[in-house]
């Protein structure tokens, strides 16, 4: 019964299950208030046997694998054809980076499910929400375990089904059912780049299996005998990594997908769904590794956006919104980290990027918990201008945005500090190497200059929400339960022991990572701690802090006046340097205008065969009056008829 | 010496007053009655050819038609009775429903003549009574 191989499989499979029985639910009238049941547990029994898997593989040391043996693979579907062949199997496989982000994702989706009983209830469509976040984590898990990429990409589009699904959630809302297509049409730019890399890769690896092991067997050799396809199909898998991930030119969705119910923007668009991208990228690590100018492109993509979403933040007035491009900006530090793979040694860098990846999803989850519990205390009201003081009407989510906030912000021994210090350390490494040595040193400037306005603006944020005088929106009513206050406490205890407990002492993170089967290979770094950095990265958060301190708590009015002096930098800031805007003129314009021509000539057409059809009609006019029902009107044209008929017959026709 | 154009004649003279009938009078039974009278000119016609021609061909026409004419007769009285249910009138033109829509309804100009009732029956009295007249209804 408990083969683990069997167990492997349970943790997609379970939330599957749970989405159909939160459906069925749904559907019933007096099971409609009990169809969060199904979901939690579902996610709590996918959780419990991730966590077997995760034992299993520190035990025996080897990936999990389903279906057991080579024997019975099971084939998904395949083509033959004289030239190519594709075989595509369902296998699933757990190695040491898969088993840590399933602990990631079924540990905290199933606290995220947990706080939604208390934050949807009562919301129409309740059981449709928790069967499409059930349906999430299944794909989500299907996104990871997943040992070939076209398996991988099918979980991959299931999230972003769901993401879509759920940031429509309220979808009579105009705003939300545009966020929802904007967050669907975005990411599918980059979802097209990931097919194309991946039918690239298949038609130079893949005649006879498509699995990760084997593609990645000898991809020297690849690299060699491809000099322009394999770099292509790297840099297009980058860019569905970019679409996923949120980053530079194609982040515009996240900050708008907070339209959604906050659980879900704590869960896919900030813990899981948005750093697949990453894990895409460290799962590829054997292919960049070769390709030192597509790493390159990855770490600049990933630094330039940390900066520039950090300095968006700086000035937004909505408190989801700050941690939408706080998010933005933190997956920027993991993709510099996995871009510093080639350079930096990849046990370094990767590991960086994952333990990052990891403490960022348990702090930005309990962030964006905190802020949906103030959202739903505050009666939907989000905007930081209309309500402060809050920390003494909610003391617990107070406390657990603090955690949150402090880890966010990198303030020493807090679990973001460890993670983000390893991002700059890798970074520095870089730094140091031959080729893009400088590059990577200003890389590394700028992370350092974002980790100093990350420390700001997330202090801002918990100043202006929490501190001050008490003030509270109309109709507010301000109160904490307990099914909503557990998962913000665990998640805030995540947030502040996750990092010293697994990394810098023990070593325990990266070695259990390391042990991955495409990085133990490679080169291994000798472990120390590099203090001038960590006192360097503390004093720089410390800075951040005090600075939004000074200007929030101390002297209130001084914000304005730090506003008013940077004058137009503050509105570019404040705009989301009008990227949105320029989108528009760029795309979406010349999209409608096409449309415009579309519809005229559609008009055109339409119109021309109405005239056609009016010149019957008008003829049929002059006829019309015979018609008029009288049976005996009928039967004398009949004879008419036929008298004519037969007169003709008789007298002409010879 | 009766001869093929007698019959034929008598054939026509059915079928034309039957197309008369049919075309000029308004109540459905009479109409029906008229189709009726058509349909046996016509079955006159077969019968007298079949004499002429010396076979038996035209007579099995004749049979089928009459055959023909039990059914019709048998369907189109009992669609009559459910149109007189309708509209408890047995007058044709007030079926003008299929026509055309946005016609308006064609009327009579000149109004129907009134039918002169009926005299009432005289009632027998029991007897050794004066007979008395009494007006009833029989409509």
């Amino acid at each position: 019964m408990l083969d683990p191989h069997q167990i492997l499989l349970a943790v997609p499979l379970l939330p599957v299950l749970g989405a159909l029985l939160c459906a069925l639910f749904g559907s019933v009238k007096q099971l409609k208030s009990w169809s969060h049941v199904p979901a939690v547990l579902c996610a709590a029994l996918s959780c419990a046997c991730a966590f077997g898997v995760v034992a299993q593989l520190q035990q025996s040391g080897l990936p999990a694998t389903f279906p057991g043996g080579d024997s019975d693979r099971i084939v998904w579907f395949g083509m033959d054809y004289a030239k190519a062949r594709l075989v595509v199997e369902f296998g699933l496989s757990a190695d040491h980076l898969a088993g840590i982000m399933l602990i990631g994702v079924t540990f905290i989706g199933f606290w995220i499910v947990v706080f939604s009983i208390g934050y949807m209830k009562g919301s129409p469509g309740f059981a449709r929400y928790f069967a499409v976040v059930s349906l999430f984590l299944a794909s989500m898990n299907l996104l990871i375990l997943a040992d070939n990429m076209i398996l991988m990409f099918a979980g991959w589009e299931g999230v972003g089904l769901c993401s879509y699904l759920l940031v429509g959630y309220w979808h009579h809302k105009h705003s939300a059912a545009a966020a929802a297509r904007k967050a669907f049409l975005v990411t599918r730019l980059g979802d097209v780049g990931l097919i194309l890399g991946i039918l690239l890769l298949w038609f130079m690896t893949g005649r006879e299996g498509f699995d990760y092991a084997r593609m990645f067997s000898n991809v020297p050799a690849l690299a060699e005998n491809n000099p322009v396809l394999f770099p292509l199909s790297c840099l297009m898998i980058v860019l569905g990594a970019v679409g996923k991930s949120a980053q530079f030119p194609l982040y515009v969705w996240l900050p708008d997908a907070m339209e959604g119910p906050t659980p879900v923007s704590a869960l896919i668009h900030a813990a899981t769904m948005v750093t697949a991208g990453v894990y895409l990228l460290a799962r590829c690590t054997p292919l960049m590794l070769v390709v030192p100018g597509v790493q390159l492109t990855v770490a600049i993509i990933g630094a330039f956006t940390a900066l520039l979403a950090a300095f968006i933040a700086l000035t937004q007035h909505d408190l989801k919104r700050v941690l939408a491009y706080s998010t933005v900006s933190q997956i920027g530090f993991m993709f510099l980290a996995v871009g510093c793979a080639g350079p930096a040694l990849p046990k370094i860098a990767v590991v960086a990027a994952i333990f990052h990846l990891f403490t960022h999803a348990f702090f930005k989850a309990v962030l964006f918990l905190s802020s949906g519990s103030v959202m739903h205390a505050m009666h939907d009201v989000i905007d930081m201008r209309e309500f402060s003081g809050l920390r003494k009407v909610l003391p617990v989510t107070h406390i657990a945005f603090l955690c949150g906030a402090l880890a966010l912000a990198g303030i020493p021994l807090f679990s973001g500090f460890w993670s983000k210090d390893m991002v700059l350390e890798a970074a520095l490494e870089a730094g140091h190497s031959e080729r893009f040595g400088t590059i990577y040193m200003i890389l590394f400037g700028v992370a350092l200059t974002t980790a100093l306005m990350t420390a700001f603006y997330t202090f801002r944020a918990y100043f202006r929400t929490f501190w001050g005088p008490l003030r509270m929106p109309d109709g507010a009513h301000p109160h904490e339960t307990w099914v909503m206050n557990l998962p913000l406490i665990v998640l805030a205890i995540g947030a502040i022991v996750v990092g010293i407990a697994v990394e810098p002492f023990n070593q325990l993170f990266s070695g259990f990572l390391s042990k991955a089967p495409f990085l133990a290979a490679t080169p291994s770094p000798e472990h120390h701690l590099n203090w001038p950095l960590i006192l360097g990265s503390s004093a720089v958060a410390l800075i951040g802090v005090g600075i939004a301190y000074f200007m929030y708590v101390k002297q209130p009015a001084s914000a304005a006046k730090a506003a008013a002096a940077a004058g137009s930098w503050y509105a570019f800031s404040l705009n989301k340097l009008y990227v949105d805007e320029i989108f528009k003129v760029l795309f979406v314009q010349p999209m409608n205008l096409l449309a415009g021509i579309s519809s005229l000539v559609d008009a055109v057409v339409s119109d021309l065969t109405r005239l056609i059809a009016s010149i019957p009609r008008a003829m049929a006019v002059t006829i019309k009056p015979i018609q008029n029902g009288l049976v005996q009107f009928y039967a004398l044209a009949m004879v008419v008829g036929v008298t004519a008929f037969i007169g003709y017959l008789v007298l002409f026709a010879k | 010496m009766i001869s093929l154009p007698h019959y034929l004649a008598i054939g026509a003279i059915l079928f034309v007053l039957g197309l008369i009938g049919f075309l000029t009078r308004r109540n459905l039974i009479v109409m029906f009655l008229s189709a009726e009278l058509m349909l046996q000119g016509v079955a006159l016609n077969f019968v007298a050819f079949s004499r002429a021609h010396g076979n038996l061909h035209g007579q099995v026409f004749a049979l089928f038609i009459i055959a023909v004419a039990a059914c019709e007769a048998g369907i189109a009285l009992a669609m009559f009775l459910m149109l007189y249910r309708k509209k408890r009138s047995l007058d044709i033109s007030l079926w003008q429903a299929l026509r055309e829509p946005g016609l308006e309804e064609t009327r009579d100009t000149v109004p129907l003549p009134v039918e002169p009732k009926e005299e009432p029956l005289p009632v027998l009295s029991v007897s050794g009574v004066e007979p008395a007249r009494k007006e009833r209804d029989y409509a």
